[in-house]
């Protein structure tokens, strides 16, 4: 588990794909004057006797779009509000800059927050919302007019501003919300779940589109989400917790592929549960030996962590196992197949699935790499497959 | 036409031929009334409706209607502030049930409370050595009257006092904004139209009221119901009956001029807080 | 008259709340005194007599008091007839506008605020005219004996009709927040698609989603005709709040006694509303 493995210089927006390799625009008075890195010493906050963050260190670089992801409860939305100020922690600190700025409060903090919804203020146009923290700073008119407009520009509204947000839809209030964070140019930019309240399509548009900016103006950004998918196509390195604390963190690509406990390895992704006898460094699942990955349980029968793209099937009349169920996923199809024992999910390209419906009789094979194992967690022999999974 | 027009006409018509009969009727004689004198049209009784005695009771009721909104509207929202940041859901539960009782208590049984206490021979008034007749002035009919007041105007703001969302005040001080600043330009503003009708409730509740003053027999405060209440019924002289229809038709002026405040406001406010 | 119960709030009390309690402490104090001392001293005043010290017979003379039961009576069956007629009235014309007619609309809403425009008192200068004239000119046709009728001091129908109007406001409102909370035309229509006539549709989709919306209407509705006065004396009849006036000039304890049992009544019927009605709220 490493904890602090902050990437150095350049190069960030390396590991996922964001759709758009498209150009930034050329707003130069919009850009941040210089970015902060944030970091988490031993953060702990408990609210009675929940425990919301039992330790959490973490190192953001200056510039890093890093994504906090895991389940509800697990303390994430405590850790962006300790950056904000919202929250005080027990013990630990929260250093922006190199700078303690634990004892800083909410209004004198150097960090523009996106709420997850409902956070614009009703009375007041799309206009005065995002040019609020300059009024309050008393700014001539003029000026919190034209940062305003060029700001509601940058999120692609230049023609609402005068619009009040119940005239706004859930995408565009979320966006003024985004130029509201950024009118002043703070150094630090913090979203909590900002997009789990829209649909589904605006929010993959809108995701892509925080990115976008992220990246032209360079500001670090810390992105609270339950969504592994969110996490995985925009941050540039992922943080999972669970607890309150950090389970790993690491770019998604590592998170993904190499997920270092078995709580990534089931909340990062589908994974399937499949019933394996551990003999040494090796485990036995389905009829083949795998080398196994990272640290084995004491008992011998445990569960073998693959995902559905790591299963290999290939048509065979006489095959032992069956196609129950096949779901059409774009480029990919999805399997469930009942195998030795229980069923499987299989991901096949969409074209070799073609001879791969209902019924179809196949030979299942795992691909040979490490393979993550864990304790049996249920006592039925059977894997485990979410109920959405097909 | 169609049919599912006539049926809306169907389902509403009872209520609107009550209604035509039961208000309309009555509010065109008022009316036609307050216009006749001496059986022919005159504009005598408004004019004299507003001279002299009569006038003073209307700025009576005017002032004493105001104070109670004003003075209402400020303690009801504290208290209802008070009771919406409570975390004690228990004494939230409690004052708001409460406010509903008192909210709907008055009239009559108010007017005896308070007699039994600060009255002449009431239970504090001999406590604290209070002068005789205290209790039926000015400032004694407004301290009675926000006894209903101050828990209506608890009942209105409650509910708009929740809608203030927790995310704006943080949303302010992100922006850089100190208490003052939030007050000052976010919640203030949002809840400024449920304030302004919470006022035009509270005036229209005290300019109204009748059974309470009447009750507290000894009143010295002129005020313009137990004036038309005297000219309906106390046959000084004829024809001052429609004297009290003038009156009352001067009533329904200043009310239909305080509610044409309150009702495009209330629809803004139920705008912003969905 | 108020247009709230307090059963129509919601709820915010999931947020976090800031501390800084003392300011809190110090209104809820004052807001006790002020509203807790009347109350006590009322009690008092009913129960103590200078010279002739503590006793409940205040409350013993009530049940034997001359009009007692007779007014309160009176004034229950007035609210009782008032609740049927407004509900009667204003929940069909609700859901046909709604259904059928959403252009009725606006009309409906003013109509159903028109009455809050007018003071009771000015409304009854309105009525004691429109009667004492009416009876005048439609003494020579059968009209004469209805007007008289609705005169009847046993039972004066006169005054339901006075109240109907002085509650619809408040009952237009009680059930039109009920009705936002359900998409109407969809029930209506998906029981209609299950075959349901249309009583049932009224009776078993339509009132049960209601429930909590008419209970307040009806509240509002007999508070307020159980502590109406201008209305009725002025017109010269004699339900339970001006039968309290009336004994007040003799028994002064009693009718003290009396306004805190009718306090006790208000506050027992928002209860018992709040408790059977108000439970659903809550999921």
């Amino acid at each position: 588990m490493t904890a602090s493995g902050s990437k150095s210089g350049s190069g960030w927006g390396s590991g996922s794909g964001t759709g758009s390799g498209s150009g930034t625009p050329g707003l130069s008075s919009a850009s941040v004057s210089a970015s902060a890195s944030v970091e988490f010493r031993a953060l702990r906050r408990t609210f009675g006797r929940t425990v919301a963050l039992d330790g959490l260190d973490l190192v953001i670089a200056p510039g890093e779009f890093v994504a906090l992801l895991g389940p509800s409860g697990c303390g994430k939305t405590t850790a962006l509000r300790c950056v904000a100020g919202f929250e005080r922690p027990d013990s630990g600190a929260v250093l922006v800059d190199g700078k303690d700025v634990t004892d800083v409060p909410a209004n004198k903090r150097d960090a523009g927050m996106v709420f997850q919804s409902y956070s614009l203020f009703p009375n007041m146009n799309a206009r005065d919302n995002v040019a609020f923290g300059l009024r309050v700073r008393k700014a001539p008119v003029a000026v919190r007019r034209a940062k305003a407009d060029e700001l509601l520009a940058l999120v692609g509204l230049p023609d609402h501003a005068d619009r009040y947000p119940h005239q706004l839809s859930g995408g565009q209030q979320q966006r003024v919300a985004l130029a509201r964070a950024l009118a002043l140019e703070p150094r630090v930019l913090l979203l909590d779940e900002p997009l789990s309240a829209l649909d589904a399509k605006v929010r993959v548009t809108l995701r892509e589109e925080i990115r976008r900016l992220q990246l032209s103006l360079g500001i670090t950004t810390v992105f609270v989400t339950h969504d592994q998918e969110e996490a995985l196509s925009i941050a540039d390195r992922v943080a999972v917790l669970r607890d309150g604390r950090l389970e790993q963190v690491g770019t998604p690509a590592e998170v993904y592929d190499r997920p270092a406990t078995p709580f990534v390895a089931e909340f990062v992704g589908t994974m399937n549960h499949l019933a394996g006898q551990v003999t040494g460094d090796h485990v036995t699942v389905l009829g083949q030996l795998l080398p196994v990955d990272g640290p084995v349980p004491a008992d011998p029968s445990v569960d073998v962590l693959i995902r559905p793209e790591a299963v290999q099937v290939v048509p065979a009349d006489d095959g032992p196992s069956e196609v129950l169920a096949a779901s059409f996923r774009g480029a990919s199809v999805r399997l469930r197949l009942a195998v030795d024992g229980g069923e499987v999910l299989a991901d096949v390209p969409g074209h070799e699935a073609a001879r791969l419906g209902p019924g179809a009789r196949v030979v299942v094979r795992l691909v040979e790499r490490p393979v993550l194992v864990a304790a049996r967690t249920v006592t039925v022999p059977a894997p485990v497959i979410p109920a959405d999974a097909v | 036409m169609n049919r599912t027009r006539s049926r809306g006409w169907l389902g509403a018509l009872p209520l609107l031929a009550f209604f035509a009969l039961v208000f309309g009727v009555p509010a065109v004689v008022l009316v036609a009334g307050a216009f006749t004198a001496q059986g022919r049209p005159s504009l005598a009784n408004l004019s004299q409706s507003l001279q002299g005695g009569y006038l003073n009771a209307m700025i009576g009721s005017v002032r004493l209607s105001a104070v109670v909104a004003l003075l209402g509207a400020v303690l009801g929202t504290f208290l209802a502030y008070a009771i919406v940041t409570s975390r004690r859901t228990l004494l939230r539960e409690a004052v708001l049930t409460a406010s509903g009782v008192l909210a709907n208590f008055g009239g009559v049984p108010l007017a005896f409370f308070w007699i039994a206490t600060l009255g002449n021979s009431g239970v504090v008034s001999g406590l604290v050595g209070l002068p005789s007749g205290s209790l039926y002035t000015f400032w004694g009919l407004a301290l009675v009257y926000l006894y209903f007041s101050v828990p209506l105007m608890v009942l209105a703001m409650a509910p708009a006092l929740d809608g203030l969302r927790p995310q704006w005040r943080e949303a302010a001080a992100n922006s850089g904004a100190t208490s003052w600043h939030y007050w000052r330009f976010v919640a203030l503003p949002v809840l400024a139209p449920a304030m302004l009708g919470g006022v035009v409730l509270l005036f229209g509740g005290a300019f109204s009221a009748y059974a309470t003053a009447n009750a507290m027999v000894g009143t010295v405060v002129p005020l313009v119901t137990l004036k038309i209440a005297s000219a309906l019924t106390g046959d000084v002289l004829v024809g001052y009956e429609n004297i009290a229809l003038a009156l009352s038709l001067d009533m329904v002026v200043v009310a239909g001029l305080v509610m044409a405040i309150y009702l495009p406001l209330q629809r803004r406010t139920s705008r912003w807080l969905h | 008259m108020a247009a709230l119960t307090g059963l129509e709030r919601v709820s915010g009390a999931d947020t976090p709340r800031p501390r800084r309690a003392w300011w809190r402490g110090a209104v809820f104090l004052l807001a006790g005194i002020y509203f807790l001392v009347p109350l006590g001293t009322a009690f008092w005043y009913t129960i103590h007599t200078p010279g002739a010290g503590v006793s409940l017979s205040a409350y013993g003379e009530l049940l034997t008091a001359d009009g007692f039961v007779r007014s309160l009576s009176l004034s229950l069956g007035l609210a009782l007839a008032t609740i049927a007629v407004v509900l009667l009235l204003a929940l069909p014309a609700m859901l046909a506008v709604r259904l059928f007619a959403p252009r009725l609309r606006p009309v409906m809403e003013v109509l159903c605020t028109l009455p809050l425009v007018v003071p009771p008192i000015t409304f009854v200068a309105g009525i004691g005219t429109a009667l004492r004239g009416g009876t005048d000119l439609l003494a020579p046709t059968p009209f004469w004996a209805t007007l008289i009728a609705i005169q009847d001091p046993g039972f004066p129908l006169v005054l339901v009709l006075a109240y109907v109007v002085l509650v619809l406001p408040f009952v237009y409102r009680s059930l039109d927040a009920g009705l936002r909370t359900m998409d109407v035309r969809t029930l209506v229509e998906a029981a209609r698609n299950l075959g349901a006539s249309w009583p049932y549709v009224l009776a078993r989709v339509i009132v049960p989603n209601l429930r909590s919306a008419l209970a307040s209407a009806s509240f509002l509705t007999l508070a307020l005709v159980l502590g109406e006065y201008t209305v009725a004396s002025l017109l010269g009849y004699q339900p339970f709040a001006v039968w309290i006036v009336t004994v007040s000039g003799s028994k002064g304890q009693l009718s003290v006694a009396v306004s805190i049992l009718s306090l006790l009544l208000i506050w027992l019927l928002l209860l018992a509303v709040s408790t059977v009605f108000g439970k659903e709220k809550g999921k």
